[in-house]
C-alpha cells in the first residue's frame, strides 16, 4: 500500500473526501482539511514532474544565440553587419565548435555547472513562415498543411487530457485538486488546448486573482433549460473561485528565495516559482515573452554585441539563471525542467537593416538539474557563397523534443507516447538521472554525431550520385531538403541492421541548387550539404 | 478530435424530455409586460435599456417586433483616424491617398510611399473594427446588428486567412451589413465570388485544371444545407460544385473579383439525386446562381438556415416538436418568400414559441452582449459611431474587452464560426469556463470601480428608491433575467443596502437625506456582487 492510500484510510470520519465536486458543499470542500493534508503526502513519484515552457515569440535568431564557431568564417560572411566578434562569442565547457551570445553570461555558467542541454537546429520540414501558423504548429505538433483538418489541440493539451481525463468536469479532486497548468498570459495559448476546454488556467496576477461569491443555490424558475444553464454557470464559477483561492493560496505560502533582475520573463518566472514552492500539484507552466521578430535593427551599430536582440537574450539567460537558484534553494529543481521554444529562427543572410528575416530552424535550450549537459547536435552547415534564400535545414523535429519531454520527463510510455504526438518521433537524449527508468545515455555531447557516417559524391552531381551512410541498426531515414528547408525527397525510411551502405541516384528530376541531405538513424541525426547542378 | 469530426456529430439532438416545448408559431398573445419586453430585447438588441424597454411596453408585440426588423439608416463608412506614420527608420509618412478624419474605402492604398503600406492596411483594418464596434455600441432599436454579427459568424472570414487587406475585409463587410435583413439566396451568392471568401477558401485558386474543393464543400456544409441527417449531397457534389466555381479571380489591381473564362470549366457538372439529379454547363458567371438556385431547391437548406437562426436567437436545443412545429414551418416560409429573411424573423420572434416559458432566461450571453449589452443598460454614453477622434479609441477597447473574452471580430477560432453556436454538446455553455468568466468579472467590476456606470442612476428607474425592498425588486428585474427569489433577494438587500443590521430604514434614511456617500459606496457594492452572479450571463 502506498503513502496515499494509508493516510487516506486513517483521515478521521469527520473529514469527507469528496472524489468529485457536484454533490459537496462548495465552500466546505474549498476550506477542507483535506485538502491542505494531500499536500503533506508529497507529490506522487511517477507524475510530480513539472515542466516550464518558455515561449519566445517572435522568431529568435538562433544563430546568434548558439554561435557557430566551427563555422566561423561563413558565419561572419553571411551577416556581418549583425554578427558577433570571434573573440566576445562565450565559450562551453568541453568544445571549441560553439559558444553563446556575449550576453548571455549567466547561461554560459549554467552550462559549465551541468544545467543547460542546447540542441542544435530544430524545426520541421517544410517550414511555414508565417508568426500564427507556425506558432500554431509548434503548440500543436501538426504541421499539416491542409488548415481544415489540423490538429487543434496542443501537444500538452492532449498530454493532459489523458493524464487527467473527465477534466473539467471531474475536477478538482483528491487525486488532482490543483490546476493542471498554469499559463501566466491573459487568454489561454493552443500549447494546452484540450478537445474542447483549454487544460490550462491563464493568470496574469495571482494576488488579484478573481474570487466568486455565489450565496444562492434556489433555482425559483420552473423552466428546465434556464434551470441547466444556471447550473452550469454556477458549476464554473465555483470551481473557477475554488482554483482561484487555491492558486492565490499557494502563490502566499511561498516566497522567492533568489534574487531576480527586474524583467518581464523574470516577474512570470517569480510567479511559477512561488507556485511551485507553495505545494501545487500543477504539471505545466507557460510564460512568454515577445520581441523577437528582429527584422530591422537586432543589434547596435557601434557594437554587435549590444542591441535589442542582446537585451533579450540577456532576459532570457538572468530570468531563467535566477529562477533555476530559487528552484534549488526551495529544494523543488528536482522536479522541475524548462524549455524554450520559438516559431521559427531566422534568416542565415541579414538584411540591409541591420536585422534578419523570417527563417527556419534554430537551436533551443532545455535548462534544469536533470538536463544532460550537452550540444545535441552540430552546427548548422552555412554556404560559403550565401544567398537571401538560403535557410537552416532542421538537425531535429521539435517534436523529437516533445517526445524526449513526454518520454523521459513525464514517463510517458507506448503505443500513447506516438497518438499523442501523432507520429513516430525518436525521443533525445536529453534527460539525465533517469527519472523514467531510462539509463543515462553515454556522455557525448555531441550525440556521437560525429560518429555517423554520411557522405554523398560527387559534389557538385547532376545526374549521377551515390550516398554512403552508416547506421547503427533500426530505423533510418534520409532525407534530402532545399535550401528553403522544404523536405524534397526521401531516399530511404526503413529498418537497417548496422553497418554501412550505399545509395545510388541517377536524374532525380530535382532543380539544380544547394541541398541538405539530413540522416536519421533513431535518435542519432547529421546534417551535410550538398549542391546539384544542371 | 478534428472540427470535421466534431461536425459529423451533428445529429439532431436526442430529445430532452424535461423541455418538451409544445408551442409553435402561432401569433403570441399573452402577457405583454416588462418581462417579455426584456426577454425580446436582450434576444435580438444588446441589453435592454431601460427606455427601450418602456418604449416597447407601448407597442403591441407584433408592432415591437415590425419596428425591430428596421433596416435603420444607411450608415458613413469607417474613417481614416490615424495620423502619421512611422516606418521602420523613424522617418514619419503620410496616407497620401485619405486625409485624417475622412473615409479610406474608396482608396486601394496605392498613392503612399511603399515603406508603410502595410502598417497603413493594418491601420485601416483597425480602424474597421473600431467603426463596427460604434455601430454596435450605439445601436437603434433594430435587430440588425444582431443579425449582421450573426452572418459574420456564419459566413465566418478569418482576418489574415482571407488575405488581411482592408479594403476586402470592408467590402465583405459591407456585404453582409446590406443584406443582414434581406435575401439569404442572394447573399450566399454575393459571398461566393467577394474576394474575402475567395481567399478564405481557396476559391482563387480552383481551376478547370486544378480544381479547389474547399469552397465547394465549406459552401454545402457550412453555409447552405449542413451535415445534419437529412442533408443527402455527396462527395461527387462537392467536386461538381468545385468545377462549377472555377476560374474566379481577384484583381490584385482593383480588388474586385471576375471570372477569368479560360480557367473555368465549361463542361457539364453532374448532381446528384438529393438535388434533383440537376445538371449545370457552359453559363459562365450565372453558373453560381445556377448552383446557388440547385441548392436552395432542397427542403433542407431552408431548413439549414432557420436552425441556425433559431440557435442564434432562441436556444441549441431543436427536439423533434421543434423541428416539426417551428423549424419546418419556417423554413417553408423563408421558401415561400423567395428566401428574404425578414418574413422568418418576424414570425419566429411574434411566435408563441420564441416567448415560451422554456425559452427564456436560457441562452448565455456572448461577450459582446455582456460588453455592449452591460454599458446600454446602465446609459453609458459614447460619442457617435462617426467621431473618429473620441470614439475610435473607446470601440477599439470594446473589440479588445470581447476579444479577451473569446469572440474577436473577424477571428473566429475556425471556418465554422463561433463554437458557442454549433458545437455538441455546450453550445453557448463554451463562452463561459475557467478563463473567461473572470474576464467577465473584471470588466463588469472594472466599470464600477472606475465609475463608468452610474449607478445612482440606475437606481432611479426604480419606482420607489427609498424603499430598499422595491430598490432591490426593480433593479434584479431589470438586469437579471433569471429572477432571485424573495429569500435571495431578502439577502442581497440586507447585505448591501443595510449594512446586514435588518433595518430597511437605515437605507430609506440615507436616501431621502441623500447621504452620498453611503448610497454610492452601497449601491456600487449592490451592482458589483448583481454583476457577478451567474444568473447575470444568462437572458
Amino acid at each position: 500500500m502506498n503513502r496515499r492510500k494509508f493516510l487516506s484510510n486513517t483521515l478521521p470520519a469527520a473529514v469527507t473526501l469528496p472524489a468529485f465536486l457536484n454533490g459537496f458543499s462548495f465552500t466546505a470542500y474549498g476550506n477542507s482539511p483535506y485538502h491542505s493534508l494531500s499536500r503533506l503526502l508529497g507529490p506522487d513519484a511517477t507524475n510530480d514532474h513539472i515542466l516550464v515552457l518558455v515561449q519566445l515569440a517572435g522568431g529568435n535568431d538562433g544563430l546568434n544565440m548558439v554561435i557557430p564557431l566551427d563555422m566561423y568564417a561563413n558565419y561572419y560572411n553571411a551577416r556581418q553587419n549583425v554578427a558577433i566578434q570571434q573573440s566576445r562569442v562565450l565559450r562551453l565547457d568541453g568544445t571549441d565548435r560553439t559558444g553563446l551570445h556575449p550576453a548571455m553570461t549567466d547561461m554560459q555558467n549554467m552550462y559549465n555547472e551541468g544545467k543547460i542541454n542546447i540542441v542544435q537546429s530544430v524545426g520541421y520540414p517544410n517550414q511555414n513562415f508565417s508568426h500564427f501558423r507556425s506558432t500554431d504548429i509548434w503548440m500543436s505538433g501538426d504541421n499539416n498543411n491542409n488548415r481544415f483538418d489540423r490538429e487543434k489541440r496542443g501537444w500538452l493539451g492532449r498530454y493532459l487530457e489523458t493524464e487527467y481525463p473527465g477534466y473539467p468536469d471531474a475536477y478538482p479532486n483528491t487525486e488532482m485538486p490543483d490546476p493542471l497548468a498554469i499559463q501566466i498570459s491573459n487568454m489561454p495559448t493552443v500549447v494546452v488546448q484540450g478537445s474542447v476546454f483549454s487544460m490550462g488556467l491563464s493568470i496574469t496576477d495571482p494576488e488579484n486573482i478573481y474570487s466568486f461569491t455565489n450565496p444562492f443555490s434556489d433555482y425559483p424558475l420552473n423552466a428546465s433549460p434556464a434551470n441547466k444553464e444556471l447550473k452550469f454557470l454556477r458549476v464554473v464559477s465555483e470551481k473557477t473561485k475554488i482554483y482561484s483561492d487555491i492558486i492565490r493560496a499557494a502563490y502566499r505560502r511561498a516566497n522567492n528565495m533568489a534574487t531576480y533582475p527586474d524583467n518581464s520573463l523574470a516577474h512570470q518566472l517569480q510567479i511559477v516559482a512561488r507556485l511551485i514552492k507553495g505545494g501545487l500539484k500543477t504539471r505545466v507552466y507557460t510564460v512568454t515573452i515577445g520581441g523577437f521578430d528582429t527584422h530591422k535593427k537586432q543589434v547596435n551599430a557601434s557594437d554587435t554585441a549590444t542591441g535589442n536582440h542582446a537585451q533579450l537574450l540577456k532576459m532570457i539567460a538572468t530570468s531563467v539563471n535566477a529562477f533555476q537558484n530559487d528552484m534549488e534553494l526551495m529544494g523543488t529543481d528536482d522536479r522541475v525542467l524548462g524549455m524554450t521554444f520559438s516559431e521559427f529562427g531566422r534568416r542565415i543572410k541579414s538584411n540591409a537593416s541591420m536585422g534578419t528575416d523570417h527563417g527556419a530552424a534554430a537551436p533551443l535550450i532545455l535548462f534544469g538539474k536533470h538536463v544532460k549537459k550537452g550540444i545535441l547536435g552540430i552546427s548548422p552547415d552555412i554556404p560559403a557563397d550565401i544567398n537571401v534564400v538560403n535557410n537552416i535545414p532542421f538537425q531535429y523535429d521539435f517534436r523529437s523534443v516533445y517526445a524526449s519531454v513526454l518520454e523521459r520527463w513525464f514517463c510517458v510510455k507506448q503505443p500513447l507516447l506516438n497518438q499523442l504526438l501523432m507520429q513516430n518521433y525518436q525521443s533525445l537524449p536529453l534527460i539525465k538521472g533517469g527519472p523514467c527508468g531510462f539509463a543515462d545515455d553515454p556522455d557525448d555531447i555531441n550525440n556521437q554525431s560525429d560518429k555517423l557516417l554520411l557522405k554523398m559524391w560527387p559534389v557538385p552531381y547532376s545526374l549521377n550520385a551515390t550516398i554512403q551512410f552508416s547506421t547503427t541498426g533500426g530505423n533510418t531515414m534520409i532525407q534530402q531538403i532545399n535550401s528553403l528547408g522544404q523536405v524534397v525527397k526521401v531516399l530511404t525510411n526503413q529498418q537497417y541492421t548496422a553497418g554501412t551502405y550505399n545509395i545510388d541516384i541517377y536524374d532525380d528530376g530535382l532543380p539544380s541548387g544547394v541541398y541538405f541531405l539530413r540522416l536519421q538513424n533513431q535518435s542519432l541525426q547529421k546534417v551535410i550539404n550538398i549542391v546539384k547542378i544542371k | 478530435m478534428d472540427r470535421r469530426e466534431f461536425f459529423q456529430k451533428t445529429r439532431r439532438n436526442k430529445v430532452e424530455k424535461t423541455r418538451r416545448i409544445s408551442s409553435g408559431l402561432n401569433l403570441y398573445n399573452g402577457a405583454w409586460t416588462a418581462n417579455e419586453v426584456s426577454h425580446l430585447l436582450k434576444r435580438t438588441m444588446f441589453g435592454a435599456k431601460n427606455s427601450d424597454i418602456e418604449y416597447f411596453l407601448n407597442l403591441t408585440p407584433d408592432s415591437a417586433v415590425e419596428e425591430l426588423l428596421n433596416n435603420g439608416p444607411v450608415v458613413d463608412t469607417p474613417l481614416r483616424d490615424y495620423g502619421l506614420i512611422e516606418d521602420e527608420f523613424g522617418v514619419m509618412h503620410d496616407d497620401l491617398g485619405v486625409v485624417q478624419g475622412q473615409t479610406w474605402v474608396n482608396d486601394l492604398n496605392t498613392l503612399s510611399d511603399d515603406i508603410v503600406k502595410s502598417s497603413i492596411n493594418g491601420l485601416r483594418v483597425s480602424s474597421l473594427f473600431k467603426w463596427w464596434c460604434g455601430l454596435i455600441i450605439n445601436q437603434n432599436r433594430s435587430i440588425k446588428e444582431k443579425m449582421i454579427l450573426f452572418w459574420h459568424h456564419h459566413f465566418s472570414v478569418q482576418q489574415e486567412e482571407a488575405g488581411g487587406n482592408a479594403t476586402i475585409l470592408w467590402r465583405h463587410h459591407q456585404l453582409l451589413r446590406n443584406s443582414a435583413l434581406g435575401n439569404v439566396s442572394q447573399l450566399v451568392k454575393d459571398v461566393t465570388i467577394d474576394p474575402a471568401m475567395l481567399f478564405h477558401l481557396n476559391g482563387y485558386l480552383n481551376s478547370k485544371l486544378a480544381p479547389d474543393e474547399n469552397y465547394a464543400r465549406e459552401m454545402q456544409e457550412l453555409f447552405t444545407v449542413g451535415r445534419g441527417p437529412d442533408s443527402l449531397y455527396i462527395e461527387n457534389d462537392v467536386i461538381a460544385a468545385a468545377r462549377v466555381l472555377t476560374g474566379w479571380r481577384v484583381d490584385g489591381v482593383t480588388l474586385t473579383s471576375n471570372l477569368d473564362a479560360g480557367a473555368h470549366d465549361t463542361g457539364t457538372k453532374q448532381f446528384s439525386a438529393f438535388y434533383g439529379n440537376t445538371t449545370i454547363s457552359n453559363n459562365g458567371a450565372q453558373e453560381v446562381d445556377d448552383l446557388v438556385n440547385m441548392i436552395f431547391t432542397t427542403t433542407e437548406a431552408s431548413r439549414f438556415i432557420c436552425r441556425k437562426l433559431y440557435k442564434w436567437f432562441v436556444y441549441y436545443v431543436i427536439d423533434e416538436d421543434t423541428e416539426a412545429n417551428v423549424i419546418a414551418p419556417l423554413a417553408e416560409i423563408l421558401r415561400a418568400n423567395n428566401f428574404e429573411i425578414r418574413p422568418v424573423l418576424a414570425t419566429l420572434l411574434k411566435s408563441e414559441h420564441f416567448f415560451d416559458p422554456l425559452n427564456q432566461s436560457c441562452y448565455i450571453k456572448s461577450p459582446f452582449d455582456i460588453i455592449a449589452g452591460t454599458l446600454r443598460e446602465f446609459n453609458v454614453s459614447f460619442p457617435p459611431y462617426t467621431d473618429w477622434q473620441n470614439g475610435y479609441p473607446l470601440f477599439y477597447n470594446l473589440f479588445d474587452k470581447a476579444s479577451a473574452m473569446q469572440q474577436t471580430l473577424f477571428n473566429p477560432p475556425d471556418v465554422s464560426g463561433w463554437p458557442a453556436y454549433y458545437q455538441e454538446p455546450m453550445y453557448y455553455e463554451l463562452w463561459v469556463n475557467s478563463n473567461s468568466l473572470p474576464r467577465r468579472a473584471n470588466f463588469t467590476d472594472s466599470l464600477i470601480a472606475d465609475g463608468v456606470l452610474d449607478v445612482r442612476a440606475f437606481a432611479n428607474y426604480s419606482s420607489n428608491p427609498a424603499d430598499p425592498n422595491q430598490l432591490v425588486s426593480d433593479v434584479v428585474s431589470l438586469l437579471l433575467r433569471y429572477p432571485l427569489s424573495q429569500n435571495s433577494r431578502n439577502y442581497t438587500k440586507n447585505r448591501f443596502l443595510l449594512n446586514n443590521t435588518g433595518d430597511d430604514t437605515l437605507w430609506t434614511n440615507a436616501w431621502t437625506s441623500n447621504n452620498t456617500t453611503y448610497i454610492n459606496s452601497s449601491l456600487n457594492e449592490l451592482f458589483k456582487f448583481i454583476l457577478n452572479l451567474p444568473e447575470y450571463h444568462l437572458c
